[in-house]
């Protein structure tokens, strides 16, 4: 039987205050913070990602985030495109709609940490999937919870994924 | 046949930890395995040695599909039929994902439209995201080109998009810099108000009444407005922008540093520039027209014909097309805005063309010129409120200024962008003629740094809002524009060949029979006291009439200048006086103390006091 193939699976890891949290939040959290962490899973030459508009999916690098501050190899898989993207339509009606977004329960790195199990059975970095609760153990974040939570991020620039007709 | 119980409850079994059973083994242990679909997952009990083919029975079975749907993965490897669970690794408390692939095969990518030879042989029995019920193999492949076709279609406009505002942002991060919109930027109340009377805000705001509360809290809007003053946290905020669409927002009141971004804040602006971004990517008209500060910057921009478009008509259609702008965005377009006028002013001054003769040109000419003064000239900037006089001022000062001014505006015109100007001026016009007092106060503002206390004592009441409605409409004029703009490229001239020959300018002036003939004296580059608000600015249309109350305004300052040439002692004569009358006797402290002050009496009388108290 032929080998089966390997595609590998990366993580983009986007810092969406472009430095200014690592900067800014011993003075203002009163912890450090290296960043606010935006990710999403590149496989099968695509790049997918978890927004406020739900599953959505672009060429690699091709939000307005621009390139990735940082990828992480997350391993290989032998899951098919054609499998993922069954399973990311599964997602996008269950799981991961667009109004399901909440900024620190169940956000893009709550997706993409979902994702890489799928794909590889490991999961993201744990310094990603810990910064919610990183905010809120400070007193700022608590402060501003209600705030925050009504905030919903979704990078411009990709298409949605999950129902055919493009409806999320 | 061991056989597979399902379903059970969690029941900790199977103690082996670890090593794997070498084929069958003769005790049946049960391994719990959590099989896990998108959006749910369950435990199964399951004997060691089962194979892959009959799990999939048993799911197939509890999910109500076929076997053949079923896709098991474990550590991203698809597991065979053949397989036995326990072989792959599979041991207790390990988790299977299963996929239940569609009845009709699978779909593709909007964007796969790159690949779409590649990706065409695959396809042919796919269908593809449009259709996922009964659609069969043929139309897969038709529907393919198709949605390639389409889905390509929303890159290019995004694309263009993404260009434009990375040409402008860049440009609005130079316009920043800008120390006259700093200024304003610092004026608290002013750009509160600035921002809640834009009628984009207010658009904004009666759906979402918590926007305001960001307005009320003095201090979470302070801090925003230092942000918008520190230009370099600003280029940052454009690189997120960029992406996300972000933009300084009030934080919160706890933040001592100015109003840095937070990761809240962030989300929030991401989340607001996400909205726009949709909206300004689904406008028709041009993607970044809706923002108001590109508008200004292209308007400035010298092109070679001018065009006259009327003036009326274009705030309103303007106001139209401008979309809900979120709370920040506005903020900032605000920011953007009025640092663009002062660059924007520049251009005027300089460009021949300069001027899409429009509403842009002339507002943001009148507004910014205090601005533009005090960034040419470093004198005090225009107090008039009046607009009518601003222009005529900048000529003023910006003829005996020229050499520094020069270059700075060259700089400036090359950095405007090609965008409408109008656009943005026209919202501006709009908000400003609802708000008097706030176009007067923006005025304040503008020309403050340098002006300090002495004109604002000076300064007449706010005009009447039918003074300002005429004063911003006569501006408005394309052909005001113009003239205003011949006259101060003439006096530039003037002062670039022959600086000795401006006095002589008045004569040309009194020629016109609008001024009376003062006594000549050399223009100064300080206008200082300004006595020209008694001036009342005869209300009409005409351009020729406008000129000529600039050209009046302008003899006038002919004469005050050499009045405020003097020594100080007569400049302040009347601060002098007060100050004796309230007691304080020393003559030259009190004049110490006013030229300190710049003429402001009260905090005269403050320093005074303190001096002598100490």
């Amino acid at each position: 039987m032929e080998p089966p193939n390997l595609y590998p699976v990366k993580l983009y890891v986007y810092d969406l205050s472009k430095g200014l949290a690592r900067r800014l939040s011993p003075i203002m959290l009163g912890k450090q913070l290296e960043g606010i962490w935006h990710t999403s899973i590149v496989v099968h030459k695509d790049e997918f990602f978890f927004g406020s508009g739900g599953i959505s999916s672009c060429p690699p690098g091709g939000t307005l985030l621009g390139p990735p501050d940082s990828v992480v190899d997350v391993g290989s898989t032998e899951v098919t495109e054609e499998i993922f993207l069954e399973y990311l339509s599964s997602l996008g009606e269950s799981l991961f709609r667009g109004e399901a977004y909440n900024l620190f329960e169940h956000n893009c790195n709550t997706f993409s940490n979902e994702v890489a199990q799928f794909l590889t059975g490991r999961k993201i970095p744990s310094y990603i999937t810990d910064l919610p609760s990183e905010v809120l153990s400070t007193p700022f974040g608590q402060a501003l919870r209600p705030f925050l939570d009504s905030i919903q991020i979704q990078p411009p620039g990709g298409s949605t994924v999950g129902r055919p007709n493009g409806q999320s | 046949m061991p056989h597979i119980i399902s379903r059970t409850p969690r029941m900790a079994q199977s103690g082996r930890p670890s090593c794997l059973p070498a084929g069958k083994n003769t005790a049946s242990s049960v391994t719990r395995v959590i099989v896990k679909t998108p959006g749910k997952q369950e435990d199964f009990m399951i004997a060691d040695d089962t194979s892959v083919r009959q799990f999939k029975e048993k799911l197939s079975a509890h999910f109500k599909c076929q076997v053949d749907q079923l896709v098991l993965v474990f550590m991203g490897r698809l597991l065979k039929d053949h397989d036995i669970l326990s072989q792959r690794g599979i041991l207790d408390g390990h988790t299977i994902h299963l996929v239940i692939k569609s009845k009709h095969s699978s779909r593709s990518l909007a964007h796969s439209s790159r690949k779409p030879s590649t990706d065409e042989p695959c396809h042919q029995d796919k269908n593809t995201k449009g259709n996922s019920s009964g659609v069969h193999q043929p139309a897969g492949a038709n529907h393919s080109p198709v949605e390639s076709a389409v889905s390509a279609e929303p890159g290019v406009p995004r694309m263009h998009t993404q260009g434009l505002e990375v040409l402008s942002l860049e440009r609005i991060a130079q316009i920043l810099e800008n120390p006259g919109i700093q200024q304003l930027l610092s004026n608290t109340d002013f750009m509160r108000r600035l921002i809640s009377e834009h009628p984009d805000m207010q658009q904004l705001m009666q759906p979402n009444p918590e926007v305001s509360h960001i307005f009320d809290d003095s201090d979470v809007l302070w801090q925003t407005l230092e942000l918008a003053r520190n230009l370099a946290v600003i280029q940052e905020i454009l690189q997120i922008q960029q992406p996300a669409q972000n933009l300084e927002h009030p934080s919160d009141p706890q933040s001592h540093v100015g109003s840095e971004t937070t990761r809240g804040e962030d989300k929030a602006l991401s989340q607001n520039s996400a909205d726009f971004n949709d909206q300004m990517l689904s406008s028709s008209h041009d993607p970044f027209g809706g923002n108001l500060f590109t508008a200004l910057l292209g308007g400035q921009v010298p092109e070679p014909v001018q065009s006259s478009p009327p003036s009326p008509p274009p705030p309103q259609e303007w106001q139209e097309q401008l979309p809900q702008l979120p709370t920040a965005r506005v903020i900032y377009a605000s920011s953007r805005d009025l640092s663009s006028t002062a660059s924007a002013s520049a251009t005027p001054s300089k460009a021949n063309q300069t001027s899409r003769a429009n509403t842009a040109a002339s507002s943001t000419y009148g507004w910014s010129h205090t601005c533009d003064v005090e960034q040419l000239t470093g004198s005090p900037a225009l107090p008039s409120i009046e607009l009518t006089q601003q222009p005529q001022a900048e000529d003023k000062d910006a003829t005996t200024s020229l050499d520094s001014s020069d270059q700075k505006l060259e700089d400036d015109l090359r950095l405007l962008d090609e965008q409408t100007g109008s656009q943005i001026a026209g919202s501006m016009t709009q908000v400003l003629l609802n708000n008097p007092s706030l176009a007067a106060q923006m005025m304040l503002c503008m020309s403050m740094p340098q002006l300090s206390e002495q004109w604002r004592q000076q300064l007449p009441a706010l005009p009447q809002q039918t003074q300002l409605s005429d004063m911003l409409t006569a501006l408005a004029n394309p052909k005001t524009s113009q003239a205003i703009l011949q006259i101060e490229q003439g006096l530039q001239l003037l002062a670039t060949e022959a600086p000795v020959l401006l006095p002589w300018v008045a004569p040309y002036l009194w020629g016109l029979g609008w001024l009376p003939a003062p006594s000549c004296s050399y223009p100064d580059t300080v206008p200082g006291a300004w006595d020209v608000p008694d001036m009342e600015e005869p209300k009409g249309p005409e351009s020729c009439h406008k000129s000529g109350t600039v050209l009046q305004s302008l003899q006038s300052r002919d004469g005050d200048p050499s009045h405020l040439l003097q020594a100080p002692e007569i400049r302040f004569s009347k601060q002098m006086e007060s100050l004796h009358a309230m007691g304080f006797g020393n003559h030259q402290a009190n004049l110490q103390a006013l030229i300190a002050t710049e003429g402001d009496t009260s905090a005269a009388v403050h320093k005074l006091r303190r001096s002598q108290g100490s």
